[in-house]
C-alpha cells in the first residue's frame, strides 16, 4: 500500500514539476521579449531625437528596461566606457557572459543588436534596431501562436497522470 | 599647461597606451597612425617612430573609442575629423565615400593624425588689451586655437563672452572657462553666432576657424550690432587673406579692428587694422 502512496506522490510531483517549469520559461521568455522590445523602442527614440553616444545610450535603455535586460544593457555601457574592447559585439558578448540564465532565444536577439550597434551613421543604425525590434516580434508571436498547442499538452499531461494514479491504485 | 592627458591614452589601443603616456605627456603634439607603418609621435621640433604597427584594426579602434562607438553622433567624420573626448582633433585619410559628388564619409580609413589639445592659460596676456575685435592669424599648429582660448578667457573676466564651439575643441570638459562665459558648442558657426546673438545678449562673440562665406556673413551681421568678435582664420600674413575673397569683404567692412599674427614658433605680433 504504501509503495502505491509514494509512486502516486512521484508521478504527481514529476508532472506538476514538469508543467510548472515550462510555464515558468515561457512567462520568464515572453517577460524578457517585452523588456527587450520597450528597450529597444527607448533607444530608437532616444537615438532619432538626441543622437546620443552608445554609452549612454545604452544605460538609458538598460534603466527603461530593468530586469535582466537592463542588467545586460548596463553591463554593456560599463564595456564601452572601459575603452578596452574595439568592437560593440565583442563587448556585447562579454556583458553577456556575466548576465547568467538568459533563454536562448534572448541571447541570440542581444547577440544580434551588438552586432548592429556603432556600425552605421543614424538610418542605418535605426534601421538596424528595427532588424532586431522586428525579430523580437516575430519570437513573441511565435510564442503567443503556441501557447494554445501547449495548453492542450498540458491538459493531456494532466489527464495522463490521472490515468497512472487510477491504474496505480486499481 | 593643461591637457586632457587621460582621454588621450583612453582612445589609444592598448598596446600603445604606455609608451606613448611615457614618451609623449610632457610635449607631445600630434599623434599619427599610418596604416602597416610605425606610430609617429610628433613632440615640440622633432618626432619619434614608436615600436609595432599599426593595423586595421587599431585605427577602428580610435575611431569607435574617439566616437564613443557611436558613428551617428560623430557627423563631422564625414568632413574628414572627429573631435575626442578632451577636445583632441582627429583628422581621418583613407577611401572616401561619394554621394552626389560630395564626400559622405569613409570606405576605409588609412591614416589619422591626432592632434593633441593643449591649454595654456595667460599665453594671450600681451593681447588681452587689445581693444575691438580681433582676428588671429596663423597656419595649422602654429597655435591659434590655444591663443583664442585663452584670449576669450581673460575677456570673459570683464565682458559677456559667448563661445561657438562648433567642434568642441575649444572648452572641452577639464579646461578652465572664464567667469563669465557661455558656450554653444556642436552648432554650425554661422547658425551659432546668430542664436547667440538673438539669444545670448552677448558684448564678444568668439569663433574658431572661419572657413565659409555663411560664417563670414553671420559675422558681419554681428559685427553691426555692436558685438565684439574673436575669430582665428588659416593665414601668415594680412597680405595674403587680402588676396582671398572669402576674407575680403571681412575687411572691407571693417569688421576688425586688431589682427594677431602668429609665428611658427608660437609667438605673435599685433597690427592695428583700422584708422
Amino acid at each position: 500500500m504504501s509503495l502505491k502512496w509514494i509512486g502516486a506522490i512521484m508521478v504527481i510531483t514529476g508532472c506538476t514539476g514538469f508543467g510548472l517549469t515550462i510555464a515558468a520559461g515561457y512567462r520568464r521568455e515572453v517577460g524578457l521579449l517585452d523588456r527587450l522590445l520597450r528597450a529597444l523602442q527607448a533607444m530608437r527614440w532616444e537615438l532619432q531625437y538626441q543622437l546620443t553616444p552608445l554609452p549612454e545610450l545604452c544605460r538609458k535603455a538598460g534603466t527603461d528596461a530593468g530586469g535582466p535586460i537592463g542588467e545586460v544593457l548596463a553591463a554593456l555601457a560599463k564595456e564601452l566606457d572601459r575603452n578596452n574592447i574595439p568592437e560593440v559585439n565583442i563587448c556585447m558578448r562579454s556583458a553577456l557572459e556575466g548576465a547568467g540564465d538568459l533563454p536562448p532565444s534572448v541571447r541570440r536577439l542581444l547577440m544580434q543588436l551588438g552586432r548592429t550597434l556603432g556600425r552605421y551613421d543614424l538610418p542605418g543604425q535605426l534601421q538596424g534596431l528595427r532588424a532586431v525590434q522586428s525579430a523580437c516580434e516575430k519570437r513573441l508571436s511565435f510564442l503567443q501562436k503556441n501557447r494554445d498547442v501547449r495548453l492542450r499538452s498540458y491538459q493531456t499531461l494532466a489527464v495522463c497522470a490521472g490515468v497512472a494514479l487510477a491504474i496505480l491504485f486499481i | 599647461m593643461m591637457c586632457a592627458w587621460n582621454e588621450l591614452i583612453g582612445i589609444l589601443p592598448l598596446w600603445m597606451r604606455q609608451e606613448v603616456d611615457q614618451s609623449g605627456k610632457a610635449d607631445a603634439q600630434e599623434l599619427r597612425l599610418r596604416l602597416k607603418g610605425p606610430p609617429e609621435l610628433v613632440l615640440e621640433g622633432t618626432s619619434r617612430w614608436l615600436e609595432g604597427t599599426v593595423t586595421r584594426e587599431d585605427l577602428c579602434f580610435v575611431i569607435n573609442t574617439a566616437s564613443r562607438y557611436s558613428p551617428w553622433a560623430a557627423s563631422t567624420s564625414a568632413q574628414g575629423y572627429l573631435t575626442a573626448p578632451g577636445g583632441h582633433r582627429i583628422g581621418l585619410c583613407g577611401e572616401t565615400i561619394l554621394r552626389n559628388g560630395a564626400a559622405d564619409g569613409f570606405r576605409e580609413v588609412s591614416s589619422l593624425c591626432i592632434r593633441i589639445a593643449r591649454d595654456f592659460p595667460g599665453v594671450a596676456k600681451a593681447a588681452a588689451g587689445c581693444g575691438g575685435s580681433v582676428l588671429i592669424l596663423g597656419a595649422p599648429g602654429w597655435g591659434k586655437t590655444t591663443l583664442l582660448r585663452d584670449l576669450s578667457r581673460q575677456m570673459a573676466d570683464t565682458e559677456q563672452v559667448c563661445v561657438i564651439d562648433e567642434r568642441g575643441e575649444l572648452f572641452p570638459n577639464g579646461f578652465r572657462r572664464g567667469k563669465r562665459m557661455d558656450i554653444l558648442s556642436g552648432c554650425p558657426k554661422s547658425q551659432g553666432i546668430l542664436m547667440a546673438l538673438r539669444t545670448m545678449g552677448p558684448d564678444c562673440i568668439t569663433v574658431d576657424e572661419i572657413t565659409q562665406t555663411e560664417d563670414c556673413n553671420a559675422l558681419i551681421q554681428a559685427a553691426h550690432c555692436g558685438v565684439r568678435l574673436l575669430a582665428t582664420a588659416h593665414g601668415t600674413s594680412l597680405r595674403e587673406i587680402r588676396r582671398r575673397p572669402i576674407y575680403r569683404q571681412l575687411l572691407e567692412q571693417s569688421v576688425f579692428d586688431t589682427l594677431l599674427v602668429l609665428r611658427k614658433d608660437k609667438t605673435y605680433r599685433g597690427e592695428a587694422l583700422t584708422g
